[in-house]
């Protein structure tokens, strides 16, 4: 399973138009640790989980979603994109310890 | 507070003060494309506080009002969700994005999560549509907000409730 950590599956639709919006949905395996407790009170450590996700279309951040750990394990995002030209999109994950995530997938008009 | 432990003589007032600063530190340091600091990033400090929601609204939007949104947005989540750990939930908002008027954040809190807020999407013209998918993790039955912040400052809301039966956030 942790060998897995930080890999991104990017998925758009098969055929698209140009000037089209199109559904994009990414996942990335993580396991987003979530908070311990320990006598009811939250154990201070540095939990390992995502908190920015940044999205890029042909060489311009688009968005960029600040995630905590109330974010499901192997978290799954989708968004809206405007496909105006054939390019990269690249999503990438940053998480609390420093690690950084890419995926990215081509836009191409069929 | 959690780390008022650490501290002996360190008033409920200070603490929050520095607390807050150092989310402000982390956020500057971030936008402005700088490296992150790498050690303990996701220290309880840095995750948000433990607070009720009308705390976390508070510190979001200030008093600004919120418009009741629910004929301008569509926020789908379950019911009934079985696991709260995974509990799938998507917000649309009908009009395009244009460069005059465009949805800048979408902001999703979750009222009885010990952090309200679990995420906050930084959105541009560029999407097309204003349309964020994911999944959320619910300790206990809720209602569940998402918040549209429009360029021009105008915040809408649409509420819904979910149904949890297993909480997904551990103990």
């Amino acid at each position: 399973m942790s060998a897995d950590i930080g890999r991104v599956r990017i998925r758009v639709p098969s055929s698209i138009k140009p000037g089209d919006t199109v559904r994009v949905r990414v996942l990335v395996i993580h396991p987003m640790e979530i908070v311990q407790r320990k006598d009811g009170q939250p154990v201070d450590k540095n939990y390992h989980f995502i908190d920015r996700v940044v999205v890029t279309y042909l060489d311009k951040e688009i968005g960029q979603f600040e995630t905590t750990q109330s974010i499901s394990e192997n978290p799954f995002f989708s968004f809206s994109l405007k496909a105006t030209q054939a390019g990269v999109l690249k999503v990438t994950f940053l998480d609390t310890h420093g690690a950084k995530y890419e995926g990215t997938t081509d836009i191409k008009f069929s | 507070m959690e780390r008022s432990a650490n501290h002996t003589h360190v008033t409920r007032r200070a603490l929050l003060r520095t607390l807050g600063a150092l989310g402000l530190g982390g956020l500057i340091a971030r936008s402005a494309g700088a490296p992150r600091p790498a050690l303990a990033a996701g220290n309880l400090a840095s995750l948000g506080p433990e607070e009720s929601v009308d705390a976390t609204m508070k510190r979001l939007f200030g008093g600004r009002a919120i418009k009741d949104g629910a004929s301008a947005m569509k926020l789908e989540l379950p019911l009934i969700a079985e696991n709260g750990a995974v509990v799938p939930m998507s917000v649309e908002v009908t009009a395009p994005q244009t460069p005059q008027s465009y949805v800048k954040a979408i902001y999703i809190v979750s009222d009885k999560n010990r952090r309200p807020l679990n995420a906050k999407f930084n959105l541009t013209p560029a999407m097309g549509q204003p349309y964020v998918g994911t999944n959320l993790r619910l300790g206990e039955s809720t209602p569940v907000r998402a918040i549209a912040e429009m360029n021009d400052g105008t915040l809408l809301q649409a509420k819904r409730d979910v149904k949890v039966t297993i909480g997904g956030c551990g103990g």
